[in-house]
């Protein structure tokens, strides 16, 4: 399932997005690296219709007046999906796109069907992890099997710019206490993804998010780094797939025959 | 210096074995074996009596080599019949288990020991592999995957899932958890360099269970330091287990003929069966990652078998004669090896119960206060 760009104008100005596949809409949040096409996400296509807006300034794309904080953002994804899906879908947020992915929960509950935070930034404490300014070491934390990467297919500008525009949205903070305040108002059933070996974000962070969400479950993605998607492509698509399509129950083993029940 | 008391539990009622895999159980007598784990758990307990620190368990599958196929039930029984000793468990062969029920159970031992489990998490030897119809092939990677799983579910405060390659839960929250925090004491063996350096990695203790080469054991305890200290640990000296088959008798001569017979058992009747497996899972599948590991290890293997008692005193690789030699023994070994615990084997193949019960003795008046400052 490929992805196809489009863009759509809203209040602020155009937002460019990615969409593939059929099935039950799903909007994916991306990491600080902007949106990527992994195969797991193509995988994930194969059984649901995802959207993956591009946050302004990502990509090669202009900012958009007034959108300069995760509230904003949050908003202005509420926005898309009203006019580009038109009804309640799940969401996938994975590192900076978790973060806002949990605002847009927090902030518009009734547009959320279920959550899934892959290795969410925005809740680990000054200091400990993050995205170190060494490439090797910046490899190291993100990705248990590098080998698994595909061609860079950004110029390096882009990349870089991605991640400078961090601070425009949240201003560099490690953790978003406003956001912890909060995170006990999310109903939406909630799945926190860590890699074993994430060297970005510490346990700290994703231990955080399961005491504090109300219907969470943690679950720890073994050999791999921050970038689970790209790790571990296989355990990502089948645990999320079965996630978003069996909710609660996902906890019981389907065995062979019983999946479609 | 402490002193762990090893027991495998052995059959003793037969004469000869066939060289079959797995060894028939026709000849099993339960009535029998009523008596001889009777026996062979009053002798732990007397360990501590005796003066040893630890009391060790194994698991061994589908032989009469070993009848302790879940070291987890002699613990229990020994938790119970102990007050000072720590449990040392030379089992769980975890690639072989499911590793939350390994936590479970590992943590109600620690809990009800009031904290002296020593847990360890071993690979196991290659027959174990045909006996649960696990791939040997797969045997590191089960043992990493589920060694970390059984660290979290001791440690992790909240309900948590695992999505892995050779194990997946979506819920896991194991009650009780361990008293021992953050978790209790691993033990992996470290008798080749490959799981030297696993176990250094993995922050675990060492235990080279029967020395089978003075050199080769020296190789191994160098590679795990230098592992440690490459992954932020600096092991201590309770950290390093070396074990010998031992028998302490009032005179040499005695030692040496218990010693002697009861090697001659071990290797010729009790583990005839165990090594056509082992030989099947070494020269078939990749149970030895390292090439040269494999050759190294079937060339020591047969040559073992044929090595007498006394090449085995020689060459340091036994504990044997009176309370004096044997404490002069023990100063050699940790002369050379520099370790902070010895682990000592004492019901080897079919040496009656009464002689390892003065070896023991004789170990805990003589032996054990004049070694225990090293």
């Amino acid at each position: 399932m490929s992805f196809q760009e489009n863009t759509v104008a809203l209040s602020s100005g155009p937002l460019a997005y990615h969409v593939a596949g059929d099935g039950p809409p799903v909007i994916h949040m991306h990491a600080a690296s902007g949106f990527r096409a992994t195969a797991a996400l193509e995988a994930l296509a194969q059984s649901f219709r995802i959207y993956a807006p591009v946050t302004p300034g990502f990509d090669g794309t202009a900012t958009h007046d007034g959108v300069a904080s995760m509230e904003a953002l949050a908003r202005l994804e509420a926005e898309f999906a009203d006019t580009v899906i038109g009804e309640t879908a799940d969401v996938i947020g994975h590192s900076f796109g978790g973060w806002r992915a949990t605002w847009y929960t927090v902030l518009h509950p009734q547009k959320v069907g279920q959550l899934v935070l892959e290795c969410p930034a925005g809740f680990r404490e000054e200091g400990v992890g993050g995205l170190s300014p060494d490439p090797e070491e910046l490899q190291r934390r993100l990705y248990a099997h590098p080998e698994k990467l595909p061609p860079e297919t950004k110029p390096e500008s882009m990349v870089t710019r991605n991640r400078e525009m961090l601070a425009h949205y949240h201003g560099g903070k490690a953790k978003d206490d406003a956001l912890v305040d909060r995170l006990n108002e999310i109903e939406a059933l909630t799945l926190i993804l860590h890699g074993t070996k994430d060297g970005a974000i510490p346990i700290s962070s994703p231990r955080l998010l399961k005491r504090l969400i109300p219907r969470a479950f943690l679950i720890y993605v073994y050999d791999a780094a921050h970038a689970i998607e790209v790790d571990q492509p296989e355990y990502f698509t089948g645990l999320v797939g079965d996630f978003l399509t069996r909710g609660e129950a996902f906890l019981v083993n389907p065995g062979t025959d019983d999946r479609a029940a | 210096m402490k002193f762990n008391y090893f027991h495998l539990m052995p059959w003793t009622d037969i004469e000869e074995t066939d060289q079959d895999w797995p060894v028939a159980n026709k000849r099993f007598v339960p009535d029998r074996a009523t008596a001889l784990y009777e026996t062979y758990i009053d002798t732990m307990v007397y360990a501590e009596e005796c003066g040893f620190d630890w009391i060790g368990c194994n698991e061994h599958h589908f032989s009469p080599y070993g009848l302790m196929s879940n070291c987890n039930l002699i613990g229990t029984v020994l938790i119970q019949r102990t007050r000072r000793a720590r449990i040392a468990m030379f089992g769980n062969l975890v690639p072989l288990l499911n590793p939350i029920r390994v936590a479970e159970e590992y943590a109600m031992l620690d809990v009800m020991s009031g904290g002296r489990l020593i847990a360890g998490f071993m690979r196991g030897i290659p027959h174990e592999y045909v006996a649960y119809n696990i791939a040997p092939s797969e045997s590191w990677e089960r043992l990493e995957e589920a060694s970390e799983l059984i660290l979290k579910a001791w440690t992790e405060p909240e309900p948590f899932g695992w999505e892995g390659k050779h194990y997946k839960y979506r819920a896991v929250s194991i009650w009780p958890r361990p008293i021992q925090q953050p978790h209790p004491p691993i033990l992996m063996s470290a008798s080749s360099p490959e799981s030297a350096r696993f176990a250094a990695r993995h922050r675990a203790k060492m235990g080279m269970v029967m020395l089978t080469d003075l050199e080769a054991a020296k190789n191994c305890i160098r590679i795990y330091r230098e592992t440690a200290r490459e992954h932020g640990w600096e092991p201590g000296v309770d950290d390093i287990l070396v074990g010998a088959h031992t028998c302490v008798a009032e005179d040499d001569e005695a030692a040496r003929r218990h010693l002697g017979g009861g090697l001659d058992y071990f290797y010729h009747v009790l583990f005839g069966g165990p090594r056509t497996a082992q030989r099947l899972v070494i020269q078939k599948t990749r149970f030895y990652r390292d090439e040269a590991n494999r050759k190294t290890l079937g060339a020591r293997l047969a040559a073992l078998r044929r090595t007498t008692i006394e090449e085995r005193i020689d060459k340091g690789m036994v504990l044997c004669g009176t309370p004096d030699r044997v404490i002069e023994q023990v100063r050699h070994l940790h002369a050379e090896l520099g370790h902070g615990v010895m682990n000592i084997n004492m019901k080897i193949g079919n040496i009656s119960d009464a002689a390892v019960r003065r070896s023991m003795k004789l170990w805990g008046e003589h032996v054990a206060p004049a070694v225990r400052d090293l």
